[in-house]
C-alpha cells in the first residue's frame, strides 16, 4: 500500500503541524467544517466505513456533551431562547458551543489517524538527528517492552508451580509480585552485560557513529511537499486579509459569500483533504489493480 | 598468510574471597595458529576454558585476569591494533541469541554494526539489503526483534555480524539455545559462509553430530590446555587414545561413538551417519538382527501401577478468538516411568505441561492427579509432595542471593523445621553433585549449573510427578549422561517423569516411552523401541546408521552390542567378499 503514511516523515509531520493549528486557532466554521471533514474522510480511507460508524457515535456523544456544558455556563449573546434557574440559555452560546466542540473532535480525530500514520519510528527518525542517543535508546527500550511482560509472566508461573506464593489471598499476592520484580530486576541487570558486550564487541562507541533508517527523500514527496506549501501558504495568506475571521458574540456574525472568500474557504477544504483523498485513491486504484489480478 | 596466531597464552581469573585454594590458570599454554579460511570446531566439556579463551581473542570482550602470552591477528599485535579493527574485523556471536539483540526492528539491528563504523547511509542501505538477501531475512525485514523465535534471532546475530565484513568470525555455543531443526539450518548457514565467501571461523559447540564432520580442524580443549589439534577423522580417532574414558567422547557423533565403541582402530573413522553406515556395513555381519531386550519391570507390570497423572479430552487455547493449542488430549502417566513427548517448535508441548502443572486452566476436559480433580486441589497443596515442575528457564526458579537461601525457601511450601531443611539440602546437593555451588550466586553458575540447581530446588518439594521442560537445553555429553543417570535413579524411587524435548537422543537413552505431539494432540505414544524404529527422520543417528542392517537398535550402547553380537567380517573374508562383487560386476559388463 502507498497511501499517505508512505510518504516521507518529515513531509507527514509538517502536514500535521500545519493541520491541527488550522483546526485549533481559528474557530470559523468553514475551516472547522473542513478539517472535521477531512478528519473523517482520512478515517474513513483508513479504517473502512463499517469502523467509521461505530467511531461516529462516540463522537457524537462527546460533541453532544461538550456543546450543552457551553450554553449551561456562558451567557452571552444577544438571542435569549429560555431561562433555566434564573440563567439566560442564548442561541449565540449554543452555537459557539458546538463549534468548539467539533473543533475538539476534529483535533481529536486527527490525532486518531496521526497514530497510525506518524508510526514511533517515523518520529524516532525525525528527532534521532537532534538527539543521536536518544533514538538508539528508545529502539533499546522499546524492544525491554515487550521482554519484560514475557519474563514477568515465566518467573510468576515458575514461582507459583513450586508453590510459592501460590494461594489467592492478598498478602501471597503483594508479597509475590514484590518477588517476580525483584527477580526480574537481577535478571535484566544480568542479562544486560550480555547485551552490552553484543554492543562494544559491534564497535559501538568507536567515534562517528552515523544514524541509518530506512526513509528516503523521493519524487512525490517533493511534489506534496510542494502542492502542501502553497495551499499553506494561501491559507495564512487568507488569515492575514482576514477572510477567516469570524466572532459569535454579541450576535453571530454572518459567512462571507464573496468570492474572494469562497476561493479561501475552497483553499482549506483541499489543504485539509489531501490525505484522505491520497488514501482513498490508493484503495481504488488497488481495487482497480487487484480486480486485474 | 596466518590470520590469527596464539603464542603461549596463559590465563589465570582474579582470585574470589569465596575460593579457598589458588585459582588454577583457565588457560595454560595456549599456542596455536590459524589459516585464511579454515573452520575450525573447539570441544570440551564446560568449564574446559573454551569460552574464555575466544573472549580473549576478541580484546573488547577480555575478561580481567593475569595474562601472558602474545595473540597476533593478521601479523599485528592484539594491543597495537585499533579500536577499528579490533572491533570491526572480528566478529563475535555470543551464546544467548535473546541477549545481544540490542534494538527493536530487524533492520536497525542489522545496521547498528554499520552505524558505529560510521558508514553513510546509502552505502548501510546496500549492505544491509546483500545480508538481508543472503541470510534470507527478506521477508521478516521490517519485523520486530522480539517477534522472532530463537532461530531466527540468532540468525539475525549472524547477520548483523557479517555486515560488518569481518575477516574472522567467533562462535561461542550459538545452537546452545536453539532446537535441532533451527540448529542444524544455523550451521548450515555457517558452512556456506565458509565455502562460499572464504570467511575463517572459529566456533566452539557441545552438540557435535553436525559440526564436527564439517571442521577443517577440531581442537580438543582439557582443563585450559589444548588436547588435540587435528582434522576431525584424526582427532576423533585419536582422542580415545589419549583417554579411553575421556568424558568428551559421549559428545562425539555417533558414527564415532560406535567406532570407539566397538574398538576397531584399523577401519577408517567414521564421522557421519553415511560414514557409519558404511563402517557397520564392510566390518559386521548381520546374522542377528534384533536385539533381545529385557523385559524391564515397567513395562510387564505397568498396568498394575498405581496412576500418576491422568488426562482426557483436555481442550486449552490462550484466548477465546485464538485457535486451540491443545485439542482433546489424552494421557496417562503411571508411577515410575519416564514419558517423553518429543515435536516441532510452538507444536504446544510446553503448553501441555502448563496444563498439568496447572499453570494453564484448560477450557474442556479431565484432568486427574494422583486420583484427584485438579481443581480439587487448593494453595499449594499440589505442589507440596506431589507435583513439580521444572521451567525451560532455570533463571526463572531463583529470587534469592544464593542458592542455599533459595533452596530454604522450600521449607514454607514443606512445612519442614530448619534442621530438617538443612538435612535435605545437603541431600539433594549430595545428590546432584552441587554442594560447592550452595554459596554462589545463581546466576554466577553456568547454563548446566544453573539447569541442576533449579532441578535441585524442584526436588525439594519431594515431587511423585516431576515435569521437566527441556532439561537439556545447552548442558553438555558429560551432564546429559549424568542427568540420564540420574532421572532412571528418581524413576526407581517410583517418581513418574513426565518430559518435553527436542533432544532425540537423550529420549532414547532414557524414557520408557515416547510420544510425538503434533497437530495439537500426542500422536503414537510408544516404547523407544518401537517409536523410533519406525520413525525415518525424527529418530537417533545411531538408529540412522544401522537401520539397514539391524532392526531395533536405538542408541549407539545397542548398535555396538548388536555388533559385538554378530562378530567381525575377517578380513579375508571382506576381500573375499569384494572380489566376489568385483567379478559380478564384471559378468554383467
Amino acid at each position: 500500500m502507498n497511501g499517505f503514511g508512505s510518504y516521507h516523515p518529515a513531509v507527514l509531520f509538517s502536514y500535521y503541524v500545519l493541520a491541527v493549528s488550522f483546526s485549533m486557532f481559528s474557530m470559523h466554521p468553514v475551516i472547522i467544517l473542513a478539517s472535521v471533514a477531512g478528519g473523517f474522510l482520512l478515517f474513513g480511507a483508513q479504517n473502512g466505513i463499517r469502523k467509521l460508524f461505530k467511531e461516529l457515535g462516540f463522537f457524537l456523544v462527546l460533541f453532544l456533551l461538550m456543546s450543552l456544558v457551553n450554553p449551561l455556563f456562558i451567557h452571552n449573546g444577544e438571542t435569549v431562547l429560555f431561562f433555566m434557574n434564573d440563567n439566560p440559555i442564548t442561541l449565540e452560546a449554543i452555537i459557539y458551543g458546538s463549534m468548539a466542540s467539533l473543533m475538539i473532535v476534529g483535533v481529536l480525530l486527527w490525532c486518531r489517524c496521526y497514530g497510525a500514520i506518524l508510526t514511533t519510528e517515523k518520529f524516532l527518525y525525525l528527532f534521532g538527528k537532534l538527539i543521536p542517543k536518544l533514538g538508539l535508546i528508545l529502539s533499546m527500550v522499546f524492544r525491554f517492552i515487550p521482554l519484560f511482560k514475557v519474563q514477568i509472566r515465566k518467573i510468576n508461573q515458575s514461582q507459583k508451580t513450586m508453590g510459592l506464593y501460590a494461594t489467592d489471598s492478598v498478602a501471597d499476592k503483594i508479597g509475590g509480585g514484590v518477588r517476580v520484580f525483584d527477580s526480574l530486576v537481577s535478571w535484566s541487570m544480568e542479562n544486560s552485560i550480555d547485551t552490552a558486550d553484543a554492543m562494544k564487541a559491534r564497535g559501538y562507541g568507536l567515534p562517528g557513529r552515523t544514524n541509518f533508517t530506512l526513509f528516503r527523500f523521493r519524487k512525490r514527496d517533493g511534489i506534496l511537499m510542494a502542492v502542501m506549501g502553497a495551499l499553506a501558504a494561501a491559507v495564512f495568506t487568507g488569515f492575514a486579509w482576514g477572510s477567516y475571521g469570524f466572532y459569535y458574540y454579541p450576535y453571530v456574525a454572518e459567512i462571507s459569500r464573496d468570492i474572494q472568500s469562497a476561493a479561501a474557504y475552497l483553499i482549506v477544504l483541499a489543504f485539509m483533504c489531501i490525505p484522505g483523498i491520497l488514501e482513498l485513491k490508493e484503495k481504488v486504484s488497488w481495487n482497480y489493480l487487484k480486480s486485474k489480478i | 598468510m596466518e590470520l590469527l596466531k596464539v603464542e603461549d597464552l596463559t590465563f589465570t581469573y582474579p582470585r574470589q574471597k569465596k575460593d579457598i585454594d589458588e585459582a588454577a590458570p583457565a588457560l595454560e599454554h595456549v599456542s596455536f595458529e590459524i589459516q585464511e579460511g579454515e573452520f575450525i570446531v573447539v570441544c570440551g566439556e564446560s568449564g574446559c576454558g573454551k569460552t574464555t579463551l575466544l573472549k580473549l581473542l576478541k580484546r573488547e570482550l577480555a575478561p580481567f585476569g593475569e595474562k601472558s602470552g602474545k595473540i597476533w591477528f593478521r601479523g599485528v599485535e592484539q594491543n597495537s591494533l585499533t579500536d577499528r579493527e579490533a572491533a570491526c574485523e572480528i566478529g563475535y556471536v555470543l551464546q544467548n541469541p535473546e541477549n545481544q539483540t540490542v534494538t527493536d526492528k530487524v533492520w536497525h539491528e542489522l545496521a547498528f554494526g554499520l552505524e558505529n563504523m560510521g558508514v553513510p547511509t546509502p552505502v548501510i542501505r546496500r549492505r544491509v539489503a546483500e545480508m538481508a538477501c543472503f541470510f534470507g531475512i527478506d521477508d521478516w525485514f521490517r519485523k520486530k526483534t522480539t517477534e522472532l523465535s530463537g532461530g531466527q534471532k540468532q540468525l539475525l546475530n549472524l547477520a548483523s555480524i557479517m555486515a560488518m565484513q569481518p575477516k574472522l568470525l567467533i562462535l561461542d555455543e550459538p545452537t546452545s539455545q536453539l532446537d535441532p531443526i533451527a540448529a542444524s539450518d544455523f550451521i548450515n548457514t555457517l558452512v556456506k559462509i565458509n565455502k562460499d565467501l572464504g570467511l575463517t571461523i572459529l566456533m566452539t559447540e557441545h552438540r557435535l553430530e553436525e559440526v564436527f564432520p564439517v571442521a577443517d580442524r577440531v581442537f580438543v580443549m582439557d582443563k585450559g590446555k589444548i588436547l588435540l589439534m587435528e582434522p576431525p577423522r584424526e582427532a576423533g580417532r585419536d582422542l580415545k587414545q589419549i583417554n579411553a574414558n575421556h568424558k568428551m567422547l559421549l559428545g562425539l557423533p555417533s558414527a564415532l561413538r560406535i567406532y570407539h565403541g566397538l574398538d576397531a582402530p584399523e577401519a577408517e573413522c567414521p564421522l557421519t551417519v553415511r560414514d557409519g553406515r558404511n563402517f557397520l556395513e564392510e566390518n559386521y555381519e548381520n546374522r542377528i538382527c534384533r536385539l533381545e531386550r529385557k523385559k524391564t519391570e515397567s513395562e510387564g507390570t505397568k498396568k498394575d501401577r498405581p496412576i500418576a497423572m491422568r488426562m482426557k479430552d483436555i481442550c486449552f487455547r490462550y484466548e477465546k478468538d485464538l485457535p486451540d493449542v491443545l485439542e482433546s488430549v489424552a494421557l496417562t502417566v503411571y508411577e515410575g516411568e519416564i514419558i517423553s513427548l518429543l515435536g516441532g517448535n510452538g507444536a504446544g508441548k510446553t503448553t501441555l505441561l502448563n496444563v498439568v502443572s496447572g499453570a494453564n486452566k484448560p477450557y474442556r476436559g479431565k484432568l486427574e492427579i494422583f486420583g484427584k480433580r485438579i481443581q480439587k486441589y487448593s494453595g499449594k497443596e499440589l505442589y507440596a509432595g506431589k507435583l513439580a515442575s521444572l521451567p525451560q528457564n532455570p533463571q526463572t526458579v531463583f529470587i534469592k542471593m544464593t542458592v542455599r537461601e533459595d533452596y530454604q525457601e522450600i521449607q514454607k511450601v514443606m512445612g519442614y523445621s530448619q534442621e530438617e531443611m538443612e538435612q535435605k539440602i545437603s541431600e539433594i546437593a549430595d545428590l546432584l553433585g552441587i554442594s560447592h555451588l550452595l554459596s554462589r550466586h545463581p546466576y554466577d553458575l553456568s547454563g548446566g549449573e544453573q539447569q541442576k540447581a533449579a532441578l535441585g530446588k524442584v526436588l525439594l518439594l519431594q515431587p511423585r510427578l516431576l515435569l521437566l521442560d527441556e532439561p537439556t537445553k545447552g548442558i553438555d555429553a558429560w551432564s546429559k549422561h549424568q542427568l540420564q543417570l540420574l532421572l532412571k535413579d528418581l524413576k526407581r524411587q517410583g517418581i513418574a517423569i513426565l518430559m518435553v524435548t527436542h533432544d532425540v537422543e537423550f529420549a532414547a537413552g532414557v524414557s520408557d516411552r515416547c510420544g510425538l505431539f503434533f497437530d495439537h494432540e500426542i500422536t503414537s505414544l510408544d516404547t523407544p523401541e518401537e517409536f523410533f524404529c519406525n520413525n525415518n527422520y525424527y529418530t537417533t543417528a545411531a538408529n540412522r546408521i544401522s537401520r539397514q542392517r539391524y532392526e531395533n537398535a536405538v542408541t549407539c550402547e545397542e548398535v555396538i552390542e548388536l555388533c559385538r553380537q554378530n562378530r567381525k567380517i575377517k578380513s579375508g573374508d571382506r576381500s573375499q567378499q569384494r572380489n566376489g562383487q568385483g567379478e559380478a560386476h564384471e559378468e554383467t559388463e
